[in-house]
C-alpha cells in the first residue's frame, strides 16, 4: 500500500504546485489522454502529424504564422511500472519558406491509480515540462499538469483532461496558471472502429478567463482504428471557431508498441 | 429478450414451491446435509473474503460415496438468492443433475431440497453451484460454493498410501479491459483449499509415501498450471476417469472444472512449494507447502521456465468405436458478438446465444461426434452434463483413443472433437465452464427424442 500513498501524495502535491498558462504543445500533439499507462518493458512510439489547413496568416511578435504549418511530433513513451510511464517528445514543423525546423522537446512523467484500487473510473496524472523555440511559441519553457479521468461503459468511452499550464520563461510568465481542458466522447461502432468527438480548450488564466473571442476552442471529429493491441491509429478533423484558434486542422496519430522484455509464459 | 438471469428467476419461482412441498413430508434423515450460507473466508490474515459456502467451509465438505449405493443429500439454502447444486460428472436424471436449464428446480431462499441418487460413475467428481453471476463477481462460481465428491468404485484397487485433495480457486475478481479489447475478470487472490500460500496448514508427508493427489480447478474462469518443486506427478486419471496411458509429468494444467488424479512419490525430503507455475498467480497466493516429517527450513520453489501440457500423451492411438456404429457429427461453432470495449462479448454457438441456442435431438443409444470449432480468440473449457465423452482430437492432433472426460479445453482458433453415446435420456446441458461466458449465452441443451 506504500506506493499507493506515495501516488496520492504526488498527485495532491502536483495539483497544489504553482502553475500557469503556456500554450505548451499548441497544435503539435493533439490528443486526449486515457488513463492507461504503457506497461513496463514496453515502448510506445507515436508519430503525431498535424496540418493547419486554415490558421494564423501573420507573423506576430516574431512568432511564425501557423497557417499551412505541418507539424510532425515524435513521442516515445516507456513503461516504468504497472502504474507509471515516462514520455519524451520531439516537435518539428515544416512550412514554406522555413523548411523543416526543430521546434522543441518535452518530457512527460505520468502515474495512474493502480487496478488494485478498484476505482469506478480510470484515474491518472501527467506532468509535462518542455522547451520550444521562441519563433514557434513566445513562451519557451512551460510546465503542464494534467489530471486524466476516463470511463468505458459498454460501447461508450469518455475521457476528460482538465489540464493546468504554467509558463516558466516567456511573456506569460507573470500570468499564473492557465486552464486548458480537453475531453473525448467516442462510440464503438465495431470491434475495430470507434468514432466520436474530441474537444480542446484554452481558457487563459485560471479564475480570470480570457473573453470567448480570445480563448482557444477546438472541436474534432475523430476515429480510432483498433486494428491490433500493438497499433494505435487515430484520425481527426477539427475546427476552431474563435479568433484565438486555428480554424481548420487535420490530425493523425500512428503508434506502435514494442515489447522490450522477452516474457516467458510463466512471467 | 429473455436473458439467462430472467429465465433463472422464473424457473426458480416455479420450482421453489414444488421443493417446499416435497420437503414438508417429514422424510427420513438424509445421509448428508449441506447448508448454503454466507461465510467469511480468511484466505490469509490480511485477506478476508465475504462469500457463500457449503457448511461453513471452503472448499465444502469432502463427500465420499460408494458407486451405486443410494445417497440422500438434503440441501438448505440460507442465502437471499435461489440456489442449486450441480453434481458434476455424475450420470443423473435431469431433474436432480443441478442445472435449471435442464429442469432441476432451483432452491428458493430459505427453502430446502433433497437429492437422492445412486452415484455413478466412480471417480473424482465435484459439486458446485450452477447459478447466474453477471457483473457480480462474488456470486455463483465466483463464490465458495464448491466441494470435492469422491465416488468410490465397487472394487478399489488403488496403490497409494494416502489421498490429498487440492482445490484451486480465484477470488476478489473485477473486470479489466484486456489486450483483446474486451473486459475480462482478473483476480486479486488465488488459493489452494481456501488459503493463500503460507497461510494454511502444510500438507505433511513422510519419505517414501505414495500420495494420491486429487486436484480440482474450481476457478470461475482461469486455467491453472500446477507444479510441485522437487517432484513429479504420475497422472492416473483426468476428470475422474482413468487414462489409458498414465504419464509422469512435471506440471499439471487444469482448465476450469477439470480434475487430475496423480500419484506423487515422496522421495525428496524437504519443505517444498506446490503452486501455480505462473509467477503472478503464485504471488496472488496460489500455493501450498508440502512438508516432510522432520524437515526444517523455508519452503523451496523451483521455477519452471515454460508451460507444458498435452492431452494427447494420456491417450492411445487408434479407433475407439468398437461397435463401428457411425458417430453422427454435430458441428458446433463458437464465436462472440461485439458489445463494446466496455462490455463482455455475447457468446454464441452456431450464431445463437442461450436461451436461443439450438436444441439438437439425440437418439438413445446413438454415438455422436461433437465437432467443436472455436472461432474466437479465447480458450473454452467445454462441459457436457450427465455424460462422459471421449476426446478424439484437439487442435489438429492425431485421433486419440480412450481419453474420457467431461470437460475439454478447446484452444482459441482451433477445433476439438469429442464423441459420446447418448445413453442417459433427459435434457443435457453443454456449456463453456467459464462463469462469465455461460452468463453471456455460451450454453445449449441437447434433448432426447
Amino acid at each position: 500500500m506504500s506506493h499507493s500513498i506515495t501516488l496520492v501524495i504526488l498527485m495532491i502535491g502536483c495539483l497544489l504546485a504553482g502553475l500557469r498558462d503556456a500554450h505548451g504543445q499548441g497544435n503539435y500533439e493533439i490528443q486526449v489522454y486515457g488513463s492507461d499507462t504503457v506497461p513496463p518493458k514496453n515502448l510506445m512510439v507515436e508519430l503525431h502529424s498535424n496540418y493547419t489547413v486554415s490558421g494564423q496568416t501573420n507573423q506576430i511578435d516574431g512568432v511564425y504564422p501557423t497557417n499551412h504549418q505541418e507539424h510532425e511530433t515524435l513521442e516515445l513513451t516507456q513503461g516504468i511500472t504497472d502504474w507509471s510511464e515516462i514520455g519524451f517528445y520531439v516537435f518539428t514543423s515544416e512550412q514554406d519558406g522555413h523548411g523543416v525546423q526543430w521546434v522543441g522537446d518535452h518530457i512527460r512523467p505520468r502515474v495512474r491509480a493502480p487496478e488494485s484500487w478498484h476505482l469506478p473510473v480510470g484515474l491518472s496524472l501527467s506532468t509535462e515540462i518542455g522547451y520550444q523555440r521562441a519563433v514557434y511559441s513566445p513562451d519557451t519553457w512551460t510546465w503542464e499538469i494534467r489530471p486524466i479521468i476516463d470511463k468505458t461503459l459498454g460501447r461508450w468511452y469518455f475521457a476528460v483532461n482538465p489540464a493546468f499550464e504554467r509558463t516558466w520563461h516567456g511573456p506569460d510568465v507573470k500570468q499564473g496558471v492557465g486552464f486548458s481542458p480537453a475531453a473525448k466522447l467516442s462510440y464503438d461502432f465495431t470491434p475495430k472502429v470507434s468514432g466520436g468527438f474530441e474537444y480542446y480548450g484554452d481558457y487563459g488564466r485560471l479564475f480570470a478567463f480570457d473573453s470567448l473571442h480570445e480563448q482557444q476552442q477546438q472541436l474534432f471529429v475523430v476515429t480510432d482504428l483498433n486494428v491490433s493491441p500493438v497499433w494505435e491509429i487515430n484520425f481527426g478533423v477539427g475546427i476552431g471557431p474563435t479568433a484565438g484558434t486555428d480554424h481548420l486542422i487535420v490530425k493523425g496519430i500512428l503508434g506502435r508498441r514494442f515489447n522490450w522484455g522477452r516474457k516467458s509464459a510463466v512471467e | 429478450m429473455l436473458t439467462r438471469r430472467r429465465f433463472a428467476q422464473l424457473s426458480g419461482m416455479a420450482a421453489g414451491s414444488v421443493l417446499l412441498g416435497a420437503a414438508s413430508g417429514a422424510p427420513a434423515a438424509p445421509d448428508i446435509t449441506l447448508e448454503i450460507a454466507p461465510y467469511v473466508l480468511e484466505a490469509s490474515p490480511k485477506h478476508r473474503i465475504r462469500t457463500v459456502a457449503y457448511n461453513g467451509q471452503v472448499p465444502g465438505p469432502l463427500l465420499r460415496m460408494r458407486q451405486g449405493q443410494e445417497q440422500t443429500i438434503q440441501v438448505h439454502n440460507l442465502t437471499a438468492g435461489p440456489e442449486v447444486v450441480h453434481w458434476h460428472g455424475l450420470f443423473l436424471p435431469s431433474e436432480i443433475d443441478g442445472a435449471m436449464e435442464e429442469g432441476t428446480p432451483m432452491i428458493a431462499p430459505g427453502a430446502a431440497a433433497r437429492y437422492t441418487f445412486k452415484p455413478d460413475p466412480p471417480g473424482f467428481r465435484w459439486f458446485h453451484t450452477h447459478t447466474f453471476a453477471g457483473n457480480d463477481l462474488t456470486k455463483a462460481q465466483y463464490s465458495g460454493l464448491h466441494g470435492f465428491l469422491m465416488i468410490e468404485p465397487r472394487d478399489n484397487t488403488g496403490s497409494y498410501d494416502r489421498e490429498v485433495f487440492l482445490g484451486l480457486h480465484d477470488w476478489s475478481g473485477h473486470f479489466v479491459g484486456g489486450d483483446d479489447g474486451y473486459m475480462n475478470p482478473v483476480y486479486d487472490v488465488s488459493t489452494i483449499n481456501g488459503k493463500m500460500l503460507g497461510s494454511g496448514d502444510p500438507v505433511r508427508v513422510k519419505q517414501g509415501e505414495r500420495v494420491l493427489m486429487h486436484v480440482l480447478n474450481s476457478s470461475p474462469t482461469e486455467v491453472h498450471w500446477i507444479a510441485l518443486a522437487g517432484h513429479s506427478f504420475h497422472v492416473l486419471a483426468l476428470d475422474g476417469n482413468p487414462v489409458p496411458q498414465p504419464q509422469t509429468v512435471q506440471m499439471l494444467r487444469l482448465a476450469p472444472a477439470e480434475r487430475v488424479c496423480a500419484i506423487v512419490e515422496m522421495n525428496a525430503p524437504g519443505i517444498w512449494v506446490l503452486g501455480e507455475v505462473r509467477k503472478h498467480v503464485q504471488a496472488a497466493g496460489m500455493g501450498i507447502v508440502i512438508e516432510y516429517a522432520g524437515a526444517t527450513g523455508k519452503p523451496v520453489w523451483t521455477q519452471p521456465t515454460d508451460l507444458t501440457w498435452d492431452y494427447h500423451q494420456f491417450a492411445t492411438p487408434g479407433e475407439t468405436n468398437q461397435s463401428r456404429d457411425e458417430a453422427v457429427p454435430i458441428d458446433l461453432a463458437f464465436d462472440s458478438k461485439f458489445q463494446g470495449h466496455g462490455n463482455e462479448e455475447l457468446w454464441r454457438i452456431n450464431g445463437k446465444s442461450y436461451p436461443k441456442t439450438d436444441e439438437p435431438i439425440l437418439k438413445t443409444g446413438q454415438r455422436y461426434r461433437l465437432v467443436l470449432k472455436n472461432l474466437s480468440a479465447d480458450d473454452h473449457p467445454m462441459h457436457l452434463h450427465r455424460h462422459t465423452f471421449e476426446v478424439r482430437q484437439v487442435d489438429g492432433s492425431p485421433e486419440m483413443h480412450g481419453l474420457k472426460k467431461d470437460v475439454v479445453l478447446v484452444p482459441a482458433k482451433s477445433t476439438a472433437e469429442v464423441e459420446f453415446v447418448a445413453d442417459n435420456p433427459g435434457r443435457t446441458l453443454f456449456h463453456c465452464h467459464q462463469q462469465d461466458h455461460m452468463d453471456r449465452g455460451f450454453m445449449m441443451v441437447f434433448r432426447y427424442a
